[in-house]
């Protein structure tokens, strides 16, 4: 063995390697450290708000609607605006996002149109959602006089944010089908279309509906793009109809916390508890079906 | 007849006609290889042969049909004596309309009374024409397609291209958002344009519409500050020490509990965050300002928003670290290690220096969507534009005056409504242009590694 002119027991070596073990520690923690902070942030809002709002839910708070008197204002009427906001968003952005992830993914030939709607897409999902504000009051409301403050403008407005998300998870669902699959079908004779219709699209269901609800839940808390179209009118009343006027559940929290009277702050509170409750109900069934689901190829 | 009433009877008959076409093919098919498609495709090309022709019918009635009707009304001779003013005769008109729809309607003009049944009778009439249409459409498309049901017929191939073009249109429907986007901010910034010059608005140091001065570099500067520099001074450093323990020192199972908790904050809506902002976290930075000898703090300030927008960011900007760590070749990893680094000396110079064009892009990405966050800075920080670099002064942001300025009393045309669109431009063109040019980097990355 040759010697190398490095002492490796010598005093000075045991403390460089003391000093790099104990960065080693230091950064370990600070990883640690991030995270813990991020969640302590999670926790003390969720605890700030369970404290303040978990009093103000009874069944008078969920079933009355929206009044000057904080003790007797509840949130039907916003729930049932969100509820008809959601079906028409749902109704729309559901079945237009798979027809497109369908053909962008299975018959889409590589040529410039198809590269331009990709690039829409993708930046379609990363437009901030105030723009599609925007869009539904100078489109839907100023150029085709649909009625203001209605959960048809609403649905409407959400639905152009959600496709876009729909979109890519339906793509990302399509692709994971293995191509056996597919020549399987087209070996026995079925048609492009059967094949996509009757083998492709029952297999990436699952997948497809996953970014669906996901991307509902995130249409639900949003209320940038709706105070643009007008939904934040004082409504006492649930709303009949699509066309009626009508609240929604993250405005009414937001008018709410405009309020000077501090009883409100109980009621906000209480409300987006509720909010709460509807998000993660939504997230736990789309966590329950991709585990139920999930096919490994 | 109610459109949707319509609608309903036209989907009925195509049931009906889609159960009658695979009656008949059932019938033509007398054995194998008789028929060229399968009775369920001659159903389907019936059903469509009825229900889109009349379909398409009854959209462009709809669309024509209150034209129709507004000159049917003013034929009228109750409608003589409107007055001649358009704006005037327009308000009798609608209040006629509400009344029509709706007796008990609250309505303004006295005279829109006399028009109900004018209008009534116009209505009854024109929808009675638009049903005849529609379901003569629907009969003739329905003829049409049932003379075409013979066993040598490709009904499959007709079926399956209506089924490609509809697929092809609700693809469009991208683009045409997109367009829609893009068409309607610039015209009505060009219509803000003719009434204020550009150059006034996007150097100009001095912001308020009321007055009629749009100077709006207050707002872009309130703008960077909230969004790209506090929220960032936040994001970044938590959002890139949590991605780097997740991959590099947790065990899977704490990344399996831990990750889905990050991902919380990122689910939690942006009320709620601005709400906590307004109510938890202002109070507490007004109280820290005084503590620290600032003379009367205001409560709302661009710490308060940029602190919570900052929390809200991190798991975006984790998940972007955690993909570009992920993407550095293992092999790298291990030479580092191999040589005798400790995991940190690894991490900090080699797998971060080597993942830096991804992290950055997940930065730009992530301030794209700090500066289009509007809730947090709506409740938080504040309506005053000034220029200002201390965190603890409320201050304003493009978001929050596009807020502002569109809800409320507004006339379409005046500046004040149209400057929001103007806004709205400039932040649409910026977010795309971090978007296009951090996708480009991310791009570009993953090449250089594969």
């Amino acid at each position: 063995m040759s010697k190398t002119g490095i002492n490796w027991q010598s005093d000075e070596t045991a403390k460089r390697l003391a000093r790099r073990y104990a960065a080693e520690r230091r950064f370990k923690a600070l990883g640690l450290a991030a995270i813990l902070v991020s969640l302590a942030f999670l926790a003390f809002l969720l605890v700030a708000m369970l404290a303040k709002g978990v009093g103000g839910i009874d069944l008078q708070f969920l079933t009355a609607s929206d009044s000057t008197d904080p003790a007797t204002a509840g949130v039907w009427a916003a729930v049932k605006g969100s509820l008809l906001t959601m079906g028409v968003t749902i109704a729309l952005a559901l079945p237009m996002g798979v027809l497109a992830a369908i053909y962008l993914e299975e018959f889409a030939p590589k040529n410039r149109w198809v590269d331009i709607v990709e690039v829409s897409i993708n930046n379609l999902a990363a437009v901030p959602s105030i723009i599609f504000g925007l869009l539904g009051l100078a489109v839907f409301i100023n150029t085709l006089n649909l009625p203001r403050s209605s959960p048809l403008v609403g649905g409407m407005t959400l639905a152009l944010m959600t496709m876009p998300v729909i979109v890519i998870a339906g793509r990302n669902a399509i692709k994971a089908v293995p191509p056996s699959i597919r020549d399987a079908a087209l070996a026995v004779g079925a048609s492009r279309v059967q094949t996509v219709f009757h083998h492709v699209l029952p297999l990436a269901l699952p997948g497809i509906l996953t970014g669906a609800i996901i991307g509902m839940a995130r249409a639900l808390g949003e209320t940038a793009p709706l105070l643009m179209i007008g939904m934040r009118a004082f409504v006492p009343a649930p709303p009949a109809g699509i066309t009626d006027p009508s609240s929604v559940l993250p405005m009414q929290i937001f008018l709410w916390s405009d309020e000077v009277d501090r009883a409100f702050v109980q009621n906000t509170s209480a409300a987006i508890i509720v909010l709460l409750v509807f998000l993660l109900a939504m997230n736990g069934f789309a966590i329950y079906l991709r585990n139920k689901f999930e096919t490994r190829w | 007849m109610t459109s949707s009433a319509l609608f309903l009877l036209v989907a009925g008959l195509g049931l009906i006609g889609w159960l009658v076409a695979r009656a008949k093919a059932q019938k033509l098919n007398t054995g194998r290889g008789a028929l060229h498609s399968r009775p369920g495709h001659h159903g389907w090309h019936l059903a469509l042969w009825i229900m889109v022709p009349a379909l398409i019918g009854l959209v462009t009635w709809q669309s024509v049909s209150p034209g129709l009707i507004h000159q049917a009304v003013l034929a009228d001779p109750t409608a003589a004596s409107l007055p001649m003013m358009d704006m005037e005769r327009n308000a009798v008109l609608s209040d006629a309309y509400a009344l029509a729809a709706n007796p008990n309607a609250a309505v303004f003009n006295p005279d829109a009374q006399k028009l109900v049944g004018a209008v009534q009778a116009a209505q009854s009439k024109f929808n009675l024409f638009g049903a005849l249409i529609t379901l003569l459409l629907a009969f003739a498309g329905g003829a049409f397609g049932y003379t075409r049901i013979t066993a040598a017929f490709p009904a499959r191939t007709h079926v399956e291209r209506v089924v490609l073009g509809g697929l092809l249109l609700a693809s469009l429907l991208a683009i045409l958002t997109t367009g829609g986007i893009i068409a309607s901010l610039l015209y009505e910034t060009g219509l803000f344009f003719s009434k204020v010059s550009p150059t006034e608005f996007l150097f100009g140091l001095h912001w308020s519409p009321a007055n009629g001065s749009f100077g709006a570099v207050p707002l872009f500067w309130g703008t960077i500050f909230i969004g790209a520099i506090i929220a960032m001074i936040v994001a970044i450093p938590l959002g890139l020490m949590s991605a780097i323990y997740l991959t590099q020192y947790a065990s899977a199972q704490m990344r399996r509990v831990l990750k889905p908790l990050l991902e919380i904050l990122a689910g939690i809506p942006t009320v709620v965050y601005g709400y906590f902002a307004a109510l938890t976290v202002a109070p507490m930075i007004r109280d820290f300002a005084s503590a620290i000898g600032m003379a009367n703090p205001s409560t709302e300030s661009a710490l308060a928003a940029g602190l919570v927008m900052g929390i809200m960011i991190i798991p975006f900007v984790s998940s972007m670290a955690d993909d570009s760590i992920a993407a550095v070749p293992q092999a790298m990893r291990d030479g580092s290690l191999a040589m005798g680094a400790t995991r940190s000396e690894t991490i900090k110079r080699v797998l971060i220096p080597a993942a830096l064009p991804g992290i950055v892009a997940g930065v730009m990405l992530a301030i794209s969507r700090a500066i289009g966050e509007t809730m947090i800075v709506v409740m938080a920080a504040g309506a005053a534009a000034r220029l200002s670099a201390n965190p603890f002064d409320s201050m304003t942001t493009v978001t929050f005056q596009i807020v502002q300025l569109l809800t409320g009393d507004q006339e379409f045309d005046s500046p004040k409504t149209l400057s929001a669109f103007a806004l709205g431009l400039v932040l649409f063109v910026v977010t795309l242009a971090l978007n296009i040019i951090a996708l480009r980097v991310v791009k570009r990355f993953r090449e250089a590694y594969e």
